[in-house]
This record gives structure tokens, sequence and C-alpha cells, in this order.
């Protein structure tokens, strides 16, 4: 162990890529991107100091395409490959292959990768070590009668997920044994259509979930620590929305007694670099662990922000060989962060995506205000890649003022060409439960969020009518001023292609 | 002229009273008149004072009936000479069948799945279609009951926006 690493292929795209490029640039590290067809003018080709094509639009055919990856690594010298995250970050095989060719992955090695990407396996080797799970099967269940009579023993409601699922697909909450029954068969089937076995797992349906993790970093010499909590609760259809760090509800006592389980779990699966463990807690306070993501995660920035760490530059160290340079108690929580993902979807409009070419943007400015995005005036949003555009990270000396400076940065935020979910995130910044901290996995359906989100964009709609309507007439007076109609038209038509925010109000 | 607030369904008249030069512009709205300094003007843009606040207005989309404009950053449809359109809409819709036969698609995306074929017989908001874009699957759901004519994409095409993608009749 222990190379120098010089430079760096990021294995990725969007936001993440440009984070890595700039902890690289930092480090004096040449930044290699790579990109597909769609990407050649994506704005981490552009900051990268070098960028290599690897293959069409298609991320199977590019971002996930393991031996172009590879190769085009050994053609540009990069000494070391850093995952991101989604794509190769947690393929096993990947990181493999990369140890093999002599390469070093920034991130697990592949043999602790394989345990914690089995989740069945990691969450057994847990309840043996006396870490609290949550009530379930003990393995892999393929038979609907098995999985019965354990929901009878653990009591309904129960979980039936997938083994191989992954960000909250392939869960379904059943109530009784009549819709177990029905449900396990849809689900084996789906399992077996996707990894050719019928491989499920039952377990406890908790109540008033709250998601919590623990941020990990471990080096090869086996120091662990783990830089505090993250809550995620704020959630929709298990996609995390909103992250914050302190959570609400982890006191010092609790902070300390579970940051020691995840710090134990990371030695079990003889974790290495950043890692969290992922917990849910219930409505009684009783905390259960989940699962080990082998990956940054999107929301490391909110940790950050509360201990002035940079864990991209870390993950880098760590995996050059180098030993944690802090104790667990020089670490210090420091303030309150909160971070928006947000995403091009409608969220008026069920959260269709949306994609296109971005005309004006503005990315919101300020104090304690940090904006992780690759959009740019003429960048496009793609249909190929997921939807995050733009991650607003805010940090306060309370969660007042980090919720405030939130506000104020969700209001300067503006992209002309496609719809954001930044409507969802103003509603929450000002709903009660929110600033009360009352948070939970259902949240948004709990407290029908989006129902109260239509009505305040009803309420601005009223206020701002007579605006608009003096808006609609100064822009006729100007048409009529400067030459009639059929310029205008013609330059709307050419205009329209990219110019399209907005809603329809039929179709899809 | 009479205006509708498609968002909040409020009813809006103005005018444009007069033009001065130096960009102050009077407005005449629901009665009472604003003296407005117009900053900035082009076809499908407009910048200016209006109470004594900054706006930003956009103009995403307009035909004869109806203007999207992005104010502020955020979209609202004005649709214009609501009543004349209204009272055509309703003497229309009596006789003739309403809107057109054509599904259009309000989002591109790559078609995963044909979930009805020709010959269906479908119910307004019965899914025909699914696309997938950004990782998630969308419906492409019927505008309207009917039986399903034609459909104009194939398993694995690309859409775009407002591409029409069945008949329905």
């Amino acid at each position: 162990m222990g190379r120098v690493i010089s430079s760096i292929l990021i294995a990725n795209r969007g936001e993440i890529a440009l984070r890595i490029i700039r902890a690289s640039k930092e480090l004096g590290i040449k930044a290699i991107a790579v990109y597909s067809d769609e990407d050649a003018r994506s704005l981490h080709v552009k900051r990268a100091d070098e960028a290599y094509h690897i293959g069409p639009s298609a991320a199977s055919e590019s971002y996930l395409n393991t031996k172009k990856i590879i190769e085009t690594a050994t053609t540009a010298g990069a000494d070391a490959i850093h995952p991101g995250y989604g794509f190769l970050s947690e393929d096993e095989s990947f990181a493999d292959t990369c140890e093999k060719k002599g390469i070093i992955f920034i991130g697990p090695n592949s043999k602790a990768m394989a345990v914690t990407g089995d989740k069945m396996k990691c969450k057994s080797l847990m309840r043996k070590a006396n870490i609290p799970v949550i009530p379930g099967s003990d393995g892999i269940i393929d038979d609907v009668d098995k999985a019965e009579s354990i929901a009878r023993n653990i009591g309904y409601p129960v979980l039936l997920k997938s083994a191989f699922g992954g960000g909250g697909r392939g869960i379904r909450l059943v109530k009784d044994e009549n819709q177990l029954r029905q449900e396990f068969e849809i689900a084996a089937a789906e399992s077996k259509a996707a990894f050719g076995k019928a491989a499920l797992y039952v377990e406890k349906g908790l109540e008033r979930i709250r998601h919590i993790e623990f941020q990990l970093a471990r080096d090869s010499a086996g120091n662990t620590r783990h830089l505090f909590e993250r809550e995620c609760s704020i959630q929709r259809r298990h996609q995390k929305l909103i992250e914050m760090s302190p959570s609400p509800v982890v006191s010092a006592e609790t902070r300390q007694q579970i940051g020691e389980i995840a710090i134990k779990a990371a030695e079990i699966v003889n974790y290495l670099n950043a890692g969290t463990a992922e917990f849910l807690r219930d409505k009684e306070g009783n905390f259960y662990f989940i699962e080990i993501n082998s990956r940054l995660q999107v929301e490391h920035p909110v940790t950050e922000l509360v201990t002035g760490l940079d864990l991209v530059k870390l993950q880098i160290s760590i995996a050059q060989g180098e030993e944690i340079s802090f104790k667990q108690r020089d670490l210090k929580m420091h303030g309150c962060s909160i971070e928006c993902r947000i995403n091009a979807e409608d969220p008026f409009y069920d959260f269709a995506p949306s994609v296109g070419t971005v005309g004006q943007c503005n990315l919101p400015q300020g104090p304690g205000i940090r904006v992780d995005s690759y959009l740019y005036p003429g960048c496009t949003v793609s249909g190929y890649y997921d939807s995050l555009v733009a991650k607003i990270i805010t940090w306060g000396q309370d969660p007042q003022e980090a919720r405030s400076r939130m506000k104020n940065a969700l209001r300067e935020f503006s992209v002309e060409g496609i719809s954001t979910t930044v409507p969802l995130h103003e509603t929450i910044m000002n709903n009660d439960d929110f600033i009360r901290g009352d948070l939970s996995t259902d949240y948004l359906d709990r407290l029908n969020i989006l129902d109260v989100m239509r009505r305040e964009y009803r309420d601005m709609s009223k206020r701002n009518a007579l605006v608009a309507i003096a808006a609609i007439l100064l822009q006729s007076e100007s048409i009529r001023r400067t030459g009639g109609d059929f310029s205008a038209m013609k330059k709307s038509a050419r205009a329209s292609s990219w110019k399209n925010l907005g809603r329809s109000g039929s179709g899809v | 002229m009479e205006f509708k607030v498609a968002e909040s369904q409020q009813e809006v008249e103005g005018e444009v009273v007069h033009s001065l030069s130096e960009g102050l512009v009077i407005l005449k709205i629901n009665r009472k008149e604003y003296r407005v300094r117009l900053l900035k003007s082009g076809t499908d843009e407009v910048e200016f004072i209006f109470e004594n606040s900054f706006h930003h207005a956009k103009i995403l989309r307009s035909n004869s009936s109806e203007t999207t404009i992005l104010l502020d950053g955020y979209p609202l449809t004005i649709k214009k000479h609501f009543r004349f359109a209204d009272l055509i809409y309703k003497t229309l819709s009596s006789t003739v069948s309403v809107g057109n036969n054509n599904l259009t698609s309000q989002i591109p995306g790559r078609v995963v799945n044909i979930v009805l074929n020709a010959g269906s017989v479908v119910k307004a908001g019965d899914s025909v279609i699914i696309l997938e874009s950004m990782k998630m699957q969308v419906a492409i759901k019927a505008h309207k009951d009917g039986n399903i004519r034609e459909i104009k994409v194939k398993q694995g095409t690309t859409v775009g926006r407002y591409d029409v993608v069945a008949i329905i009749e």
C-alpha cells in the first residue's frame, strides 16, 4: 500500500464529476474526465484537465462500460479511478478489475463491496454481532408459505423486498396474509426477470420511520471514524429530497452510541474508505441498522459543512494509503446544514422528467450557501441520465439560520428551459412540521405537501395576476412599436423548441 | 381587453392607455391606472417596475387565445378574450367532438412499452404508452374517450416533446 496518486479518471458526469475535479485540482492531481456523445458540451468536460470520449449517450454504452473506461484509464495513464455515485460506484467487479489492472479504485475494495452489496448477508453478519437490525427473514426466501409464517411471527404490516433492489425499488408494504400471497407472486416474478432468481426477503413494517445515516471513514490501517449523522427522512418514492445534519432528534448521547455502532459495522465488513451506515429510527426512538452504502453519497456536503472536512480529499488520501489524521474526539459538529436536491422534474405535473436546453440560469449566492451543479446558460439537461441538476446546501449557526438561507437560495435559483422541483422545496421550507423537525419518510403523504404546494402556487398566481397582465400588455405594446407581429412570431417559433418550461393541461 | 389567469381563474381587464417616451407606459388594469417603467423590452421578454418592484417576464408560448409566461421564474398562463373563447368552446362542444384526435407526448423519452394497441377502446386517463426518461417511467395517457385508430410509435423509438404518438377517434 501507499502509492501517490498524480492523476484520477472520474468515471462519472454531472455535479459529482465537477466535485471530484475540484478536489483533484486542489491537490495538484490531474483530473481526467470521460464523456458520452450527449455530454460532449457538459461542464465536467470543460473543467477537467483532459477529457476522453467513451461512447454513445446511453449509460450502458458509456458510463457503465467497464471495459471502455478501464481502457481509457490505461491510455490516459490514470493512477486512480473515482467512480462518484451511481453508475459503477458499487460494482464490485469493476473495483476488482481496477485492482487487477493496478489502477487504484477510490472507494472500498471489491471484497468489502461484495459484503455490503449483499444486503441479506450484511444484515445477518450484523445480527450475529449484536447490532440491532429490523426483525425479519434471516436469508433469502423463495417460497410464499415460508414468507407467510415469518410474517405471522413478526406481525403485520411487513415489507416484501427484493434482495437486489436499491433506491427503494422493489419494496412492497403488505398488510395481511391475502395481500402477501398476491404481492409475493408479482415480486418473485419481477426479481426472476431482473436477476434470474426469486430473491426476496420479509421484514417488519415500521411506522413513522426516520432515515438517519452515519458518515464513516476507514483507512487501510483500520482506523475508523464516524463523521456524525445526516437525517434524510424527507423522501419521495424512496428517493431522498432533503438531507440535514444534525438530525433534530439525535442527542449527543445517541450520536455517540449509534456512531460507535456504525464504526463497529464498518469493522465487521472490513470496510475501506468513505461509506455510510444507514439506520432507520422508529417512533419509539429505536435505531435499526439497514445497510452500508459503499460510495460517496449525494448528500455528503452537509457533513462537510458541519465538520469542516473535505470528504473527497479524504477519500483520495485514504486511497493513497495514508492514515486518517484526526481522532474521533477531535471531531466537532459546528452549526447546522441542509441540502435540497433540485431535480429537473415538474412538481406540478406528477414529477414528469423535464429535459431540454437551458436558457438563462442563475445559481444562488451569499453567506452560508453552496451550490453543486452542472448547469450553465446553454447547457443541456438530458433524458439519458438521472434528473439531479443541482444541490443547494446551506449552513447556519442553528437550524433556523440554515433554513432562512435555504429560502433565500431557492428564491434566487432560476433556470429557464426546464422545470425543477424548487417550488416543492419552498413549500417544505415553510412547513410547520419541517420547522419543528417532525419528520418521517412518509412526510410528503402524511401532510399532503403536494396539495399545499399547489395551493401556495395558486395563491401566488392570484397575487401576481395584475403583474402578469401588465407583462402581457407591455409585451404586446413593445411588439406593436417594434414592427408588428410577423417578426415576433418568427422569432418565437424559432426559439420555442428550447423554451419549453411550463405545463400543459393534457397528454402525459 | 379581458384576460383570465388560468392558474387562479381570476378575470382581469387591462389595456394600454398611453405609451410615453423614456420607457414610461400607462396601463389601466381593473379600472385603475398604473405608471409602469419599462426597462427592457423584446419580442419575447420584458423587464419592468410595477408598483415599486422589479419584474421579469419571458414569453414561453403564445397563440391567439392564450400566452404562457415565465413571470419572475414561475410559469403562468393567461387566456385572452376568454368570454368569447368560452362561448365558442361551449357552442362547438355540443355539436362537434372536442379537440383533436392526436395524442401527444408532453415529454421526450424512449418508448419502453405500448400498453394498448390499435383497435382498443380507451377512456380518458388510460395509459396508452410508457416512456422512459431520466430513469423514470412515465405513462402517456389517453386525452379523451374513444378508439385507438393508430399507434404512431414502436417500442424502442425515441419521441420528442409534442410528438403525436397515437390517434384516438
